[in-house]
């Protein structure tokens, strides 16, 4: 479906992507996850043909992106991209007449997406008096106006309550049940994790990893425990495996995690260590994405 | 291209600052410094005073549209709101376009609404309509056209209010339209030569006593045109600056 292929992108002495290459497949959901900063909505701004100024090719079906393919996409940007003082479905009719509805057809998708981002009852209402959930709905709605094959999203999550959250997450499942191929960037990797089929890890401007997150979690998640307490001896917790230092306490991989909790707890009763926290941890996307970059998604 | 124009048009009409801007504070203006110059005059001294004033300051405030086309350009610029429409099939020209035709119209309304107060309340000679219609298109549209340039170039609001000040009131003030022509010094004189201010002013008082020959009109309505193509060539090579600027 989308091919992004040697994909470079500098601002003048900034190098915001380098060499990215990857591809999405039609009717997924894929997240694109990195750090601020990481070229996650540059990568996104290209995609959805904002910058022209690349290298590289970017393919949708096999056809090189122009301009004329701009009706295949619907774009949501980081920011809230509205007119405060229109009205719901004044935004709305604005965009669907950017892609070319206008009279009967106009006014029934506009219905049509109220229902979608569940705002039929504020449709008259002018944007300036919704909450910030809302403006992200409406955001979000705009970009569906003309039935786009492709969603891009960009943080679209950003500064909401979790009941708005959760009821994109829900509107997200529905896109993608029609056959949808939704384009995902957070920083907020749990959403990757919960949405996402497929994933890209970007860190200053370079892909580190990519691939189905399940083959991912399976490739690279060593079972590992979590262990916070005072005082602990690095160098001793260095002979049951792997230590990194995380969260005020130390990630300890190993493969026999069980066995290993067994000895910690001996090694602190031994020692008079008060322990704090000893957890087995299940493996995340994150975790692979600090042992890839040494960074962490959140600073 | 027809979305974006009605849009901004609803937007400036619900924007009471706007109006204040163009209509109240013009108007406000108007009759206070022609009650300042004209109180202790016989009435001849009166109507040549009057007659001067109401062109000067019509033309003077059109160039205040700057001020909200400057902010209208940047808030769409820092909102996101460019780069958003970028992402969608409108071209970017006509992006540009849409956004500048309803101050098209806002400024001819606002001309029209200033010169029948003059008539109104004053009596001002309208002598030859069809010409200060003319007048008022080309007006129009190099003020708009210098105000689509100085909003595509300036990084900042406050950029753009000041540039704005300098436009209007330096230009109003070398054009001689607080103090009449004649009496200002040589090189001020010289200078007015290349003020759109001057040659609109100037027509604009001929047009309403109605002895503007066609000659001085066209060399009026040709160096306003002139003006006005200069600012929308500059707006048009700077716009992809200002389209970069939004996607950053």
């Amino acid at each position: 479906m989308l091919n992004i292929s040697n994909v470079s992108k500098h601002y003048e002495k900034t190098k915001a992507l380098d060499d990215v290459s990857f591809h999405i497949s039609k009717g997924s959901c894929f997240g694109l996850v990195g750090p601020n900063g990481a070229g996650k909505s540059t990568l996104m701004k290209i995609l959805a043909s904002i910058i022209h100024d690349y290298t590289g090719d970017v393919f949708i079906d096999n056809k090189i992106l122009t301009p004329e393919q701009k009706e295949k996409i619907g774009y949501v940007p980081q920011d809230i991209c509205l007119e405060e003082g229109l009205s719901a479905i004044g935004n709305l009719s604005l965009f669907g007449k950017l892609y070319g509805l206008t009279g009967k057809k106009l006014k029934l998708r506009a219905i049509e997406v109220l229902k979608q981002i569940n705002l039929e009852k504020r449709a008259n209402d002018k944007v300036s008096t919704f909450s910030g959930g809302m403006k992200r709905r409406l955001n979000i709605g705009c970009s569906l106006m003309h039935n786009p094959d492709i969603l891009i999203m960009d943080e679209a999550t950003v500064g909401i309550d979790p009941q708005s959250r959760n009821y994109i997450f829900q509107m997200i499942n529905r896109i993608k049940n029609d056959g949808r191929t939704i384009i995902y960037a957070s920083h907020y990797i749990e959403e990757v994790e919960l949405l996402c089929d497929e994933v890209v890890f970007i860190d200053s401007g370079v892909v580190v990893e990519k691939g189905a997150v399940n083959d991912l979690l399976k490739q690279y998640a060593t079972p590992s425990i979590f262990i916070k307490g005072t005082p602990i001896n690095l160098d001793k917790m260095k002979q049951y495996g792997d230590v990194v230092s995380k969260k005020g306490g130390y990630i300890l991989s190993t493969n026999e995690p069980l066995q290993v909790m067994e000895n910690m707890i001996a090694y602190c009763r031994e020692h008079v260590i008060e322990l704090e926290q000893l957890e087995l941890v299940q493996p995340r996307l994150e975790d692979i994405f600090f042992s890839l970059t040494g960074s962490e998604l959140r600073e | 291209m027809r979305a974006i124009m009605i849009t901004e048009l609803k937007k400036n009409l619900q924007d009471k600052g706007l109006l204040f801007w163009m209509v109240i504070l013009p108007i406000l203006f108007t009759v206070l410094f022609i009650a300042i110059f004209t109180g202790n005059t016989d009435e001849t001294t009166r109507k040549q005073v009057i007659v001067s004033i109401i062109p000067g300051y019509v033309v003077m405030f059109v160039f205040f549209i700057i001020i909200s086309m400057v902010s209208t350009f940047n808030k769409d610029r820092d909102k996101g709101m460019t780069a958003r429409f970028a992402s969608t099939p409108l071209r970017p020209y006509f992006y540009m376009l849409g956004k500048w035709l309803p101050y098209m119209f806002i400024v001819f309304i606002q001309i029209f609404v200033l010169l029948l107060f003059g008539k109104i309340v004053y009596n001002v000679p309208l002598e030859q309509p069809m010409v200060l219609l003319i007048l008022s298109i080309f007006l129009t549209f190099t003020v708009t056209a210098i105000g689509l340039a100085t909003a595509v170039m300036v990084k900042t609001e406050n950029m753009g209010l000041a540039i704005t000040q300098i436009i209007a009131l330096g230009g109003a003030m070398l054009s001689g339209l607080w103090i009449p022509h004649d009496m200002m010094p040589d090189f001020m004189q010289t200078i007015s030569y290349f003020l759109p201010q001057f040659w609109a002013h100037q027509a604009f008082q001929d047009a309403m006593a109605g002895n503007i020959n066609y000659s001085d009109l066209f060399q009026t309505l040709l160096i306003l045109f002139c003006i006005g193509v200069a600012g929308f060539v500059l707006a048009i090579f700077r716009y992809p600056v200002f389209l970069k600027r939004s996607v950053t």
